[in-house]
């Protein structure tokens, strides 16, 4: 009889029973058994159900210590957990659809050699008036690729030329590489004076602050 | 069959009353779980077939028809002894009242039926 009481003690837990009160109930059944069994009594007059789990969860249920069927509980569960489930993937996509929404659109993402990184774009600064190699300190302190035509004025330390024009145009979105990653090829391309000439050079830079001070 | 028949009648006549039995048994003095199915069958009810009485006296002491105490038992660990409360006195009274008035009108009834049977 051991065994149903333990059965029923195993119930009892499983029910959420206080242990108290579950070892109170294992007690009062564990004492009466063995009297009954002293008295040749069958066990089955005192307990009068073979399953222990349904008789140990009648007497649970008949002293209010099981507030409702295990199963019901078990689907109430089941449905508070779903519920939060739904509400974090709802919260999830309000907030990534908002991030879309909102963000800025001069970040992106690439994969570079596997590895994901963040690719900004600005728009293009307006070269067009500066020395080539104005126009090359200020693109790489943007870190923006560029090459000029002819090619060979990128490298000509004497600063001797001049930007005439510039594709894509001043203000055009246009990428650049984020570090360590140099991910790209020029994006800005130069066309510099094959010479420099005092009026070129005057008329380019009075453009040139023309549309600095129209982008203030 | 018929005996089937007859003891399923008899546990379900039976479970209308038995709570008034439990407290009938404990009204004068306390007793503890074995001791009440003890004194049941001692006044001639088997409780046999008609379930636990554990179960009901969960229910009793839940709805307060019914105290309790431990008392230390020779040896054994201490008992938990079940005695009517004032409520379950209370409850007694009506019930037995009930129960008789039930009686009453049932046997005027089955009389006269055993009655035209034996007759």
């Amino acid at each position: 009889m051991s065994s149903y009481v333990e059965e029923c003690r195993r119930e009892w837990k499983r029910l959420g029973v206080p242990d108290l009160l579950a070892e109170e109930m294992a007690t009062e059944l564990e004492a009466d058994l063995a009297e009954a069994a002293a008295e040749g009594v069958a066990a089955a007059e005192i307990l009068g159900e073979s399953d222990p789990r349904r008789f140990a969860a009648a007497w649970a249920s008949e002293r209010g210590l099981v507030s409702e069927e295990p199963s019901q509980a078990n689907s109430r569960k089941r449905l508070w957990i779903l519920l939060a489930v739904g509400l974090v993937v709802l919260g999830l996509l309000l907030g990534i659809g908002g991030v879309v929404a909102f963000a800025k659109p001069k970040v992106s993402m690439k994969t570079f050699n596997g590895i994901k990184v963040n690719i900004h774009t600005v728009p293009a600064p307006n070269f067009v008036g500066l020395f080539t190699c104005e126009a090359r300190t200020t693109a790489r302190h943007m870190r923006l690729p560029i090459r000029t035509i002819p090619n060979a004025a990128l490298h000509n330390r004497r600063c001797n030329t001049v930007v005439v024009s510039q594709t894509p145009g001043p203000g055009t979105f246009v990428r650049r590489n984020t570090p360590p990653i140099h991910l790209t090829g020029p994006v800005v391309t130069l066309r510099v004076s094959g010479r420099y000439s005092p009026e070129a050079r005057s008329a380019l830079r009075r453009l040139h602050r023309r549309w600095r001070r129209a982008q203030r | 069959m018929r005996r089937m028949a007859s003891e399923s009648r008899r546990s379900q006549m039976l479970r209308g009353v038995l709570d008034l039995c439990l407290l009938a048994v404990v009204v004068d003095e306390p007793a503890y779980g074995y001791e009440m199915t003890r004194r049941l069958r001692d006044r001639g009810l088997s409780t046999v077939g008609e379930g636990s009485i554990y179960p009901l006296l969960g229910r009793l002491e839940r709805e307060g028809l019914v105290a309790t105490h431990r008392e230390a038992s020779d040896g054994g660990p201490p008992r938990k002894y079940y005695s009517a409360s004032p409520s379950g006195r209370r409850a007694l009274s009506e019930g037995v009242r009930a129960w008789r008035d039930v009686r009453g009108e049932v046997d005027s009834i089955l009389a006269t039926i055993e009655a035209e049977v034996t007759g």
